[in-house]
C-alpha cells in the first residue's frame, strides 16, 4: 500500500529543490502576499490574517511545490510572484 | 486525479504524518486533558468557585491587604481572571513617583503573583503551580524550552505539519470520500481495520482537526514565525512599532500627576457600577492606573457570556477623582474583524462556546484524533510488513512503531498516577510542587515506556496501559474523597460542580477503558517481530 515509487521524485537534488521551494519559497510568498495586503487593507486586520491564514496559504503552497514536475520551475514561479508583489508594495 | 499526483501526495501525507505522529499524540492527549484545566485546579486545591466570582470580589479589602507590605501610591495594578479559579493573577508596576525607593531585586517576577480572593492569601508562581498548569504547558512543550523557545517552536512546527497532513489526507482521499466513510470491516485483516478506522474517524474529526491545526499554529507560533519579516521590512525592525500597529484599540495612557488624590475611592463601587450597566457581562479584568494619584483611573473589562454574544470584549474607564466614565466600549455592539478573529480563534481552540456538553464533545474528538494518529502509525507498520522489504528496514519499522506505541499509550496510566499522587502528597512540597510533578510524571512515563519497549509486544502495551489506567483512574475520586471528604455525591450536593466534573470524568474514562479492555481480542496476525522473538526463544530453549 505505500505510495508507488514509480511516481515519486527519484533524484535527491530535485527532492531537495522541491522541499525547499515549498517550505522556504512558500513561506516567502506567503509573507509577500500579506505584506501587499498590509498596504491596501488596514494594518491590524492584515496582521491578524497573516497570523492564522498564513499557515493555510503556506501549507497549500507546499502542496503545489510537491506536485510540480520540475523543482527549479516552481522556485521560479514562487520567486516571480514574490517579485510582482514586491513591486506592487513598492509602488503603493 | 492523476496517478502521479495521488502517489506524490500520498507519500507526503505518510512522511509528514509519521514524523510528527508521536509528538502530535502527546499534544492532543494532554491538550484534551487541558479542556478541564480550571476544573482540575479546583479539584487539586479543593477550591471550588462560585458563579460570577470576579464581580463579587471585595477589591477594597484586597488593596488594603496589598498595601500592608508595600506602598501602592503611583503604581499601575491589574487583577486578571484569565482562568476560572479563586486565585486571580495580580501584577503591579513600580511606582511612577521617582522619590519612592524600592528595594532592588524586585523584578517583573516579584511583581506578579496570585491572590486567593476569598482569603487574600498570596502565592507566587512556584507555590501556585498546579496539575492544570502542568498539562496546559505540556501540550505546547513548554518543558522543552531548553534553548530559548525551542519547545514552543517544536509544538508550532508539529501543528503546521499536522495542517499539511490534514490537507494532503483530504486530497488523497477525495475520490472515495463518501463511499469509504461507510466502510468498516472489523473482521478483516489488521491493515484493513486500521485503514478503515483511520479514514472514517479522520473524516468525522476533519473540521475539528483542521481547526486545531490552524488555531494551534496561530496561538503558539503565529507571532514568532509569521511576523518577523513584516517587522523588519515594514516597521523598521522596531517591535514596538509593530505592536502598536497590530493593536485594534487605542492604548490606555493616563499621565502620572504626582499629587495625592485627596479622597477615598472605593474600587468596589466602580465594579458595581459596571455590573449595573451590563448585568450579564462576565467581568474578567480590573486595572488601576496611577494608584492614589490625582490622575488615578480605573478600568473594568469583560466579555459577554458565549450564549449572549460569541465575540468581542468591552470595558468602562472611570476617572477616580470625580467618578465619571471617560471611556467606554460596549461589548454588545459591533465587533471589528481583527478583534472578532482573535476572539474566535481562542474560543474555538479552548472549546469555550458551549459549556460542559461542548467540552465533552471536544474531549471525545480529541481522543478520536489520538486514535487517528495511532492508526496511521499502525498502517505504516502493517503496510510495510512485506517479504520483499529488506530485513533492516522491516526491523526499523517494527522498532519505531513499538517505541511510538509505548510512549503514547503509557500516557493514560501515568496521567492517572499523577492525579492520585498529587492529591495525596503534593501539599507537602510547598514551593517545590513543580519539581515534584515533573519528577513523578516524567520519570514514571520513562519507566513505563521502557518496560513496554522491553516487553516488545504492542498488544500487551495496549491492553496493560488500558487496564492500569482504568484501575488507577478509579483511585482519582477515591483519593480525593479520602483527603478532602468531597466524595462525588458530597460535591454534587454542595454544588461543587468543578470537583464533581473531574471525579466523574475519571470514573467515566475508567468505565470505558475497562469495557474496551474486556472486548479486546488477541491479534490473529501476530506481528512478525513477535514471531521472530518467539522463534529465537525456541532456539535458545532448545
Amino acid at each position: 500500500m505505500p505510495a508507488n515509487k514509480k511516481y515519486l521524485t527519484k533524484s535527491p537534488w530535485q527532492r531537495l529543490i522541491k522541499i525547499s521551494a515549498g517550505f522556504v519559497g512558500g513561506y516567502i510568498l506567503t509573507e509577500a502576499f500579506h505584506m501587499a495586503l498590509l498596504q491596501w487593507w488596514n494594518t491590524p486586520d492584515a496582521l491578524i490574517t497573516l497570523r492564522f491564514f498564513g499557515f493555510i496559504l503556506w501549507a497549500t503552497l507546499m502542496i503545489f511545490a510537491f506536485m510540480a514536475k520540475n523543482g527549479i520551475k516552481i522556485w521560479g514561479v514562487y520567486l516571480l510572484a514574490t517579485a510582482v508583489l514586491a513591486l506592487l508594495i513598492y509602488l503603493t | 486525479m492523476a496517478n502521479r499526483v495521488y502517489n506524490i501526495l500520498f507519500h507526503t501525507h505518510t512522511i509528514s504524518g509519521i514524523i510528527i505522529s508521536a509528538a502530535l499524540y502527546v499534544i492532543f492527549f494532554t491538550g484534551s486533558i487541558t479542556f478541564l484545566r480550571d476544573e482540575i485546579n479546583a479539584w487539586e486545591r479543593n477550591e471550588p468557585i462560585r458563579e460570577h466570582y470576579f464581580k463579587a470580589i471585595n477589591f477594597d479589602k484586597a488593596l488594603e491587604v496589598l498595601a500592608k507590605d508595600r506602598r501602592l501610591y503611583g503604581r499601575d495594578l491589574s487583577f486578571s481572571h484569565r482562568y476560572f479559579e479563586k486565585r486571580v493573577g495580580v501584577s503591579m508596576t513600580r511606582s511612577k513617583d521617582t522619590t519612592i525607593q524600592e528595594p532592588s531585586g524586585r523584578g517583573r517576577r516579584g511583581n506578579f503573583f496570585y491572590m486567593n480572593m476569598d482569603t487574600f492569601e498570596k502565592k507566587d508562581y512556584g507555590s501556585n503551580y498546579s496539575l492544570g498548569e502542568f498539562f496546559y504547558r505540556l501540550h505546547f512543550f513548554a518543558q522543552l524550552n531548553l534553548f530559548g523557545r525551542s519547545g514552543y517552536f517544536l509544538a508550532g512546527l508539529v501543528a503546521f505539519f499536522f495542517l499539511f497532513a490534514v490537507l494532503t489526507g483530504v486530497i488523497v482521499h477525495w475520490k472515495k470520500i463518501i463511499s469509504s466513510f461507510y466502510v468498516f470491516r472489523p473482521k478483516a485483516k489488521w491493515k484493513t481495520i486500521w485503514t478503515d478506522a483511520h479514514v472514517a474517524l479522520g473524516m468525522i474529526g476533519l473540521p475539528y482537526q483542521f481547526m486545531f491545526a490552524v488555531t494551534g499554529a496561530y496561538l503558539i507560533i503565529g507571532y514568532t514565525v509569521m511576523l518577523p519579516p513584516v517587522q523588519s521590512l515594514m516597521f523598521d525592525d522596531n517591535p514596538k512599532k509593530l505592536q502598536e500597529a497590530a493593536q485594534y484599540e487605542a492604548p490606555d495612557d493616563y499621565p502620572f500627576k504626582g499629587e495625592n488624590l485627596e479622597k477615598e475611592v472605593s474600587i468596589n463601587q466602580f465594579m458595581h457600577q459596571t455590573t449595573e450597566k451590563w448585568p450579564e457581562l462576565q467581568q474578567h479584568q480590573l486595572q488601576i492606573f496611577n494608584y492614589g494619584d490625582k490622575n488615578m483611573h480605573i478600568k473594568v473589562s469583560g466579555s459577554p457570556s458565549f450564549d449572549d454574544k460569541l465575540l468581542g470584549t468591552g470595558y468602562l474607564v472611570f476617572r477616580a477623582k470625580d467618578g465619571t466614565i471617560i471611556r467606554e466600549k460596549d461589548p454588545y455592539s459591533r465587533t471589528s474583524y481583527a478583534e472578532g478573529a482573535t476572539d474566535l480563534l481562542k474560543r474555538l481552540h479552548f472549546g469555550d462556546f458551549g459549556g460542559y456538553g461542548m467540552k465533552l464533545i471536544y474531549f471525545a474528538l480529541g481522543l478520536i484524533t489520538c486514535f487517528v494518529i495511532l492508526s496511521g502509525v499502525l498502517i505504516w507498520l502493517v503496510a510495510r510488513d512485506r517479504k520483499n522489504l529488506p530485513e533492516h528496514k522491516r526491523n526499523f519499522n517494527t522498532w519505531l512503531v513499538r517505541i511510538y506505541m509505548a510512549i503514547c499509550l503509557s500516557l493514560y496510566p501515568i496521567t492517572a498516577i499523577i492525579f492520585v499522587v498529587v492529591k495525596l502528597f503534593a501539599d507537602n512540597y510547598g514551593d517545590g510542587r513543580r519539581d515534584f510533578i515533573y519528577n513523578v510524571f516524567f520519570w514514571g512515563w520513562l519507566l513505563l515506556s521502557a518496560l513496554f519497549i522491553l516487553k516488545r509486544n504492542n498488544h500487551f502495551t495496549n491492553k496493560f496501559s488500558l487496564l492500569l489506567g482504568a484501575i488507577l483512574g478509579i483511585f482519582v475520586p477515591i483519593s480525593n474523597g479520602i483527603v478532602t471528604g468531597n466524595w462525588p455525591w458530597v460535591a454534587w450536593q454542595k454544588g461543587y460542580s468543578q470537583i464533581f466534573v473531574v471525579d466523574i470524568f475519571w470514573l467515566l474514562l475508567s468505565t470505558i477503558a475497562l469495557l474496551v479492555f474486556f472486548k479486546l481480542r488477541k491479534p490473529k496476525e501476530s506481528s512478525r517481530a513477535k514471531k521472530s522473538s518467539k522463534a529465537k526463544l525456541e532456539i535458545s530453549t532448545n
